[in-house]
């Protein structure tokens, strides 16, 4: 896969990225989807799998493949999408989302083989398997880094904090993590469930911290994700990308209501059609 | 005096009046899941009881909790996604004499929450209620890591932990209520989606560790917990139709267990089955054949539930039929080994 792609590329990734969220959350029908935390975090993961990060969709044991960990699970269309426009597994599979049997469930299970490589969407775990996963990578003398994205919500469990001591205590330099900073969590905003200064508390914990005031845009996303890479301060990083929840679909965006939901016949030709305009405004 | 009468006067003396629910409230709850219907009933307890609190971790919305916290802002505590400090801080509101009662998902909660539970609710025997919502398989599409199929087992090996799982809205409000009048600490796993029917049409006496013989019958004994008892009735309707006589019966406590129950079933039954949206180990199934253990002679038991291996992703109805739960499954399952 070629690394650090243009930004205009990335960008479409992104567009494509967000359509075919849309596609398979509506697939799921009445099952519903985690469709604004994917939203809030397509251009954090379109830029870690086609600009940082190192890898190859036809090699996905590939040992020196940079590893990706969502940590914040339940966001898994924003890592399907990016799995499905790498070529990671079939187009035609993303209609199987949540369906019975599928291997695309409504949180990542390990399937190494389609680009899956750690099971999450209970809170604040993938984080810590990440912190192992680099420190792996160190003991073993590989080069590659762990990327893991989580949310800003799931930085209220404590096992986030125990993993970040770990991490700088592991001098885990090749672990970049992001925060996907969209306000938001399940019952509220964040501000109100509890009120962390996300910034002071990572830098406070040792690690180098980088925010991004527009996460949802590629060129400054890429940019510190690509900084972060050759950063040789010898610290784990943490990315803190300010974004917005259900970014791209005018009825999702800052609404709490489509943190999971069903779409329907109305509101899936809205949102193709929001897209769509993105897509004209894009050009 | 009658037990119920008698219930009522304890309740009335405590302060806490439980209200018969009419069947349009039920019929909405019913419509609408146990989430629901937790939600509305902790609402209710809230107002009969100004010391009910409740805790929970980011959850107020899928808890149906909105309409509590709109009532009583004061009383409901949001810890953040934070579950293993859910049940520490729920503990130390019931160490200083509050009644708390805190919801999770079953997914996480006792399991993420294990020995915070262990040590703080069993070990100091702290009166805290621990609420799991959407236990068994009901987040089929959702994957594993949202199943909750080992609760049970976790929360039964805790001493002193009372384990409760109620089978339709009007057993969920009464469990409730039953589980802020007794005094210890207590785990409710709450199944039931959307448009789990209303089993007891009529109100009935619910007593923690009694449990309630839904149906009387000499063959086989289906003994079942949770939501499933709904399978358990229809699998005990096809087999009357079949010539064969079930019992059906809702063991709602599975700790502790009514052993005075298990001991006429032993005695009158052919054939035990144990039917329940868990594991098959550790779970009903466990805690009947534990008990069953020490007898010279007893009945056959079969253990249906999630069978022991991650399961598939796929709907609720999908999850029910792979882990032979349905009523027909079940029926067949009867029919096969009583013949
Ligand atoms: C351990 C655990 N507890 C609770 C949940 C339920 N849950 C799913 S998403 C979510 C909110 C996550 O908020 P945040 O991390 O801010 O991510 P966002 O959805 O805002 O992107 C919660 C509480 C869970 N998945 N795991």
């Amino acid at each position: 896969m070629s690394n650090r792609n243009s930004v205009e590329f990335i960008q479409k990734k992104a567009l494509a990225m967000r359509r075919d969220c849309i596609e398979m959350g509506y697939a799921a029908g009445s099952h519903g989807a985690h469709f604004g935390p994917a939203m809030s975090c397509i251009e954090v993961v379109a830029g870690i799998f086609f600009s940082a990060m190192n890898h190859n969709p036809q090699d996905p044991f590939m040992p020196t493949r940079d590893r990706f960990v969502l940590s914040k699970g339940h966001a898994c269309l924003a890592y399907y999408s990016a799995l499905v426009e790498a070529g990671y597994f079939p187009r035609d599979l993303m209609r199987t989302f949540k369906g019975d049997n599928s291997f695309l469930s409504g949180h990542p299970s390990c399937h190494v083989k389609h680009g899956l490589e750690v099971a999450s969407g209970s809170l604040g775990n993938g984080f810590a398997v990440a912190c192992g996963m680099a420190k792996a990578a160190k003991v073993k003398g590989e080069g590659h880094y762990v990327y893991c994205v989580l949310g800003d919500g799931e930085c209220d469990e404590g096992l986030i904090w125990e993993a970040a001591m770990n991490a700088v205590k592991n001098n885990l330099d090749n672990l970049i993590a992001v925060v996907d900073r969209n306000s938001f969590q399940l019952a509220g905003r964040t501000h109100e469930i509890m009120n962390l200064n996300l910034e002071a508390i990572w830098k406070a914990f040792g690690w180098e911290v980088r925010v991004v005031e527009d996460g949802n845009d590629v060129l400054s996303v890429i940019t510190v994700l690509n900084e972060m890479r050759s950063a040789t301060s010898g610290k784990p990083h943490l990315i803190i990308a300010k974004t917005v929840k259900g970014k791209g679909v005018s009825f999702m965006e800052n609404n709490l209501a489509w943190h999971a939901a069903p779409m329907g016949k109305d509101k899936y030709e809205q949102a193709v059609a929001d897209l769509a305009a993105l897509e004209i405004e894009g050009n | 005096m009658s037990k119920r009468w008698l219930t009522w006067l304890r309740l009335r003396l405590k302060g806490i009046e439980m209200n018969e629910i009419s069947m349009e409230t039920l019929q909405e709850w019913s419509k609408l899941g146990h989430r629901s219907t937790i939600g509305e009933t902790l609402l209710l307890l809230g107002k009969e009881n100004s010391n009910v609190y409740v805790t929970t971790a980011d959850l107020t919305p899928t808890a149906r909790l909105t309409n509590f916290l709109k009532a009583f802002p004061d009383r409901l505590f949001d810890v953040g996604i934070a579950e293993q400090n859910l049940i520490d801080f729920t503990a130390g509101l019931a160490k200083e004499g509050l009644l708390p009662f805190a919801v999770g998902l079953a997914a996480f909660v006792p399991m993420r929450c294990a020995e915070q539970m262990r040590i703080n609710m069993g070990y100091m025997n702290l009166n805290a209620k621990v609420i799991g919502i959407e236990a068994g398989v009901r987040f089929g599409p959702l994957g594993n890591t949202h199943f909750a199929m080992d609760d049970i087992a976790v929360a039964r090996a805790i001493p002193n932990m009372t384990v409760i799982s109620p089978s339709d809205p009007r057993s969920i409000y009464k469990a409730v209520f039953a589980a802020a009048e007794y005094v210890g600490p207590v785990y409710m796993r709450l199944t039931g989606a959307p448009g789990f029917p209303i089993l007891y049409p009529d109100d009935f006496d619910f007593q923690i560790g009694k449990a309630i013989e839904c149906r009387s019958g000499r063959d086989v004994a289906i003994i079942s917990t949770g939501s499933v008892l709904a399978e358990a009735i229809g699998a005990a309707d096809i087999l009357r139709s079949k010539g064969i006589s079930a019992r059906v019966v809702d063991m709602h406590t599975i700790k502790p267990l009514d052993t005075e129950m298990l001991d006429r079933v032993f005695a009158e039954n052919r054939l035990v089955l144990t039917v329940e949206e868990h594991s098959i180990i550790g779970g009903l199934g466990g805690a009947v054949a534990e008990y069953k253990a020490g007898f010279d002679r007893s009945p056959k038991q079969l253990i249906c539930g999630l069978g022991d291996s991650f399961r598939k992703v796929g709907s609720y109805e999908f999850q029910l039929q792979d882990n032979g739960l349905t009523a027909s499954q079940l029926a067949d399952l009867v029919v096969t080994n009583l013949s």
